[in-house]
């Protein structure tokens, strides 16, 4: 029998239950749509984090911070671990005798408040040497409204985009030329306390859109090295930002020896290699979990096409009599069930992509207006994220192909059983 | 004449449960081209498994059963399956395919030999009408009469240039009018192309109208007659 009459035969067979065949078409949509959907979100986000990470974290920078060993998420720059070795705003000097360095500064940041009009909104409040952050991140610490000063007064205050207009609609909390209160609560006093001090804006950043491992944030508002260090009372510095006089792989490497070596393995040092590095393990580490989640749905959609084959064989058993007794090889007995099965997983695996891919969109959407009107402060992180789902063509054809063959392992069983009926036994059931 | 069917001491015993059932216990005939054969029996003699086995749809159990020449029993699967597209099977409950029509129906044993599509339907049509339902070919076999649907049988049977056709009490489930015209169309068949006949049938009347009888009763022939 020719292959084109079998797919039609079996086609016809198909045609004649097609609830049947529909509800167990479903199982497999299903399936192939919760693999589709959930990993091409992944891969959108993974493209969007990596690129806003990109953004806001140089290639020719490495972060220094207290800790020992790892990089993002063990013990470095998020929560550390007390060692008693801090960080000093003059380590910078010890930084800048490595070869290969350019220049490095130190950051002091504190979670802190701006008061404005009696209006109070939670920042970031971040010291820094202007004219080399303004170097090292020099497109995104731009001025959108305003001047950042290269040498600037100790009350010089420049605030993120957010900071300025943190609802998105042009009603700004504070624009340039404004003098607003700086707080922050001082825990290591007794009773804790607020220091306040006022300062005057003379800037407001361009969107950044991301957060920044070092770099800019649109949330928070910046104040000179030097003034952060008399109002927080401390040298100590929360990471020291290292310029490298070019992106090699090789002078990441020896300078980031070098730094570790130079405070006896007490810090961290994190380039945006590193990062992208863990973040792209860690991605695919989820996107298998995500995987294997939907999968296990195939799997009982696979359930469900091997118990249909089971009844529809029994049902044709006489059917496949005539067929044997009309001269059909046993073979092509087990070829006709089995391409019912490939049609039944083609239909659902394209009817399933399809779905799955409009499901992401669907998502993304949604993503993107919640981060405007939810107000949160995780919404706020991601309101300036969008994310673009992915459908790679590796994704497209591993769901094709993994839909078309759980349809056909599953069906294997039922149709073998087909091809090894006996024609008279076959031809005599009721 | 060639002998193109021929058995010897064929037996062949069932398991009905867990009781061996000697359905044939040695049968001896030949059948020459061309022939027309009546096998006569009440029910429970064993024609129809004799049928069976001369149909290649299953295996003696002792004995050898003959296809020109060629013991079945040294056949493979796919030889068998070969063997049953020489064959034309006629069945008491027409066994159509009930989602195709007519026409489709017959085309399927031609598909399943593996011919062209164009030659397929043309050879279909050719032999609807021949059978005489050229106007209702493209009826499924719930819109046709028991005689009508026995019809596109035997041109299902006959499509495929057969050997031999073997015929299961193909009037015992229609109409004594439907069956009188299946008669003669089968007559027809065997005179006119010269297509061997074998026939099992309870029935005496319709026996006596083929060329040769033979008469079975538990699992044995007892009587042989030429008409």
């Amino acid at each position: 029998m020719k292959a084109g009459d079998i797919f039609s035969y079996s086609f016809s067979a198909i045609r004649l239950r097609k609830l049947r065949a529909g509800l167990t078409t479903l199982g497999v949509v299903i399936g192939i749509a919760a693999i589709v959907a959930l990993l091409s979100i992944t891969q959108g986000l993974q493209n969007t984090i990596t690129v806003q990470l990109q953004k806001g974290f140089a290639t020719d920078t490495l972060i220094v911070s207290t800790g020992r060993g790892g990089g993002l998420g063990t013990e470095g720059a998020m929560g550390a671990v007390d060692s008693g070795f801090k960080l000093l705003v003059n380590d910078t000097q010890t930084i800048n005798e490595i070869e290969n360095v350019e220049m490095s500064m130190a950051i002091i940041q504190k979670v802190g408040y701006v008061k404005f009009d009696e209006r109070v909104r939670t920042t970031t409040i971040v010291g820094v040497d202007f004219a080399k952050y303004a170097n090292i991140y020099s497109s995104t610490f731009v001025n959108e409204t305003g001047e950042i000063p290269l040498n600037p007064e100790n009350e010089t205050v420049v605030v993120g985009k957010r900071v300025s207009d943190p609802w998105k609609n042009g009603t700004l909390l504070c624009n340039v030329n404004d003098t607003v209160e700086i707080i922050w609560t001082n825990p290591t006093a007794r009773p804790p306390k607020n220091e306040t001090y006022t300062g005057h804006v003379t800037a407001v950043l361009k969107e950044v859109g991301g957060f920044g491992v070092g770099g800019p944030s649109d949330s928070s508002v910046y104040i000179p090295i030097s003034q952060a260090q008399s109002f927080f009372g401390t040298d100590e510095c929360d990471m020291i930002i290292v310029k490298l006089e070019n992106d090699d792989e090789a002078t990441i490497e020896s300078v980031s020896e070098a730094i570790s070596n130079a405070f006896s393995e007490q810090v961290s040092v994190m380039s945006s290699t590193a990062v992208l590095n863990i973040l792209s393990s860690v991605f695919s580490i989820i996107e298998l979990f995500l995987a294997g989640i939907a999968a296990i749905s195939l799997l009982v959609a696979g359930i469900g096409i091997m118990n249909i084959m089971i009844v529809s064989l029994m049902e044709r058993t006489r059917e496949i009599g005539i067929l044997k007794a009309l001269g059909m090889k046993s073979r092509t007995v087990l070829l006709v069930f089995l391409s019912e099965s490939v049609i039944i997983g083609l239909i659902g695996a394209a009817i399933g992509i399809a779905s799955g891919w409009g499901l992401a969109n669907v998502v993304a959407i949604a993503f993107r207006g919640g981060g405007t009107f939810i107000g949160n402060q995780a919404a706020r992180t991601a309101g300036g994220m969008t994310i673009t789902p992915v459908l790679t063509p590796m994704v497209f054809l591993g769901a094709l192909a993994f839909g078309v063959g759980v349809s056909v392992v599953f069906a294997l069983y039922p149709a073998w059983r087909a091809s090894k009926l006996k024609p008279v036994e076959a031809l005599r059931y009721e | 004449m060639a002998t193109i069917v021929q058995a010897v001491n064929l037996k062949k015993t069932y398991l009905l449960g867990k009781v061996p059932v000697e359905a044939l216990r040695g049968v001896n005939l030949k059948v020459e081209n061309g022939d027309f054969l009546a096998v006569l029996g009440p029910s429970g003699s064993g024609k129809s498994t004799l049928l069976n086995l001369i149909g290649a749809l299953d295996k003696p159990t002792e004995g050898k059963m003959l296809i020109e020449g060629v013991d079945v029993s040294t056949l493979n699967d796919n030889q068998l399956a070969d063997l049953r597209r020489r064959i034309g099977f006629v069945f008491q409950f027409f066994n159509l395919i009930p989602r195709f029509t007519a026409r489709v129906n017959v085309e399927l044993s031609m598909a399943i030999s593996g011919l062209a599509k164009a030659e397929r339907r043309k050879r279909a049509e050719d032999l609807l009408a021949t059978v005489g339902l050229k106007e209702r070919m493209n009826h499924k076999p719930t819109e046709l009469s028991g005689g009508e649907q026995q019809r596109v049988a035997i041109a299902r049977a006959l499509v495929n240039n057969p050997k031999f056709l073997l015929m299961d009490e193909p009037t015992g489930n229609i109409d004594s009018k439907a069956a009188s015209d299946i008669l003669r169309l089968v007559k027809g068949v065997n005179e006119e192309k010269g297509v061997t006949i074998i026939m099992v049938t309870h029935d005496q009347r319709l026996a006596s109208q083929a060329k040769r009888m033979v008469q079975m009763f538990d699992g044995l022939i007892i009587q042989e007659k030429v008409n």
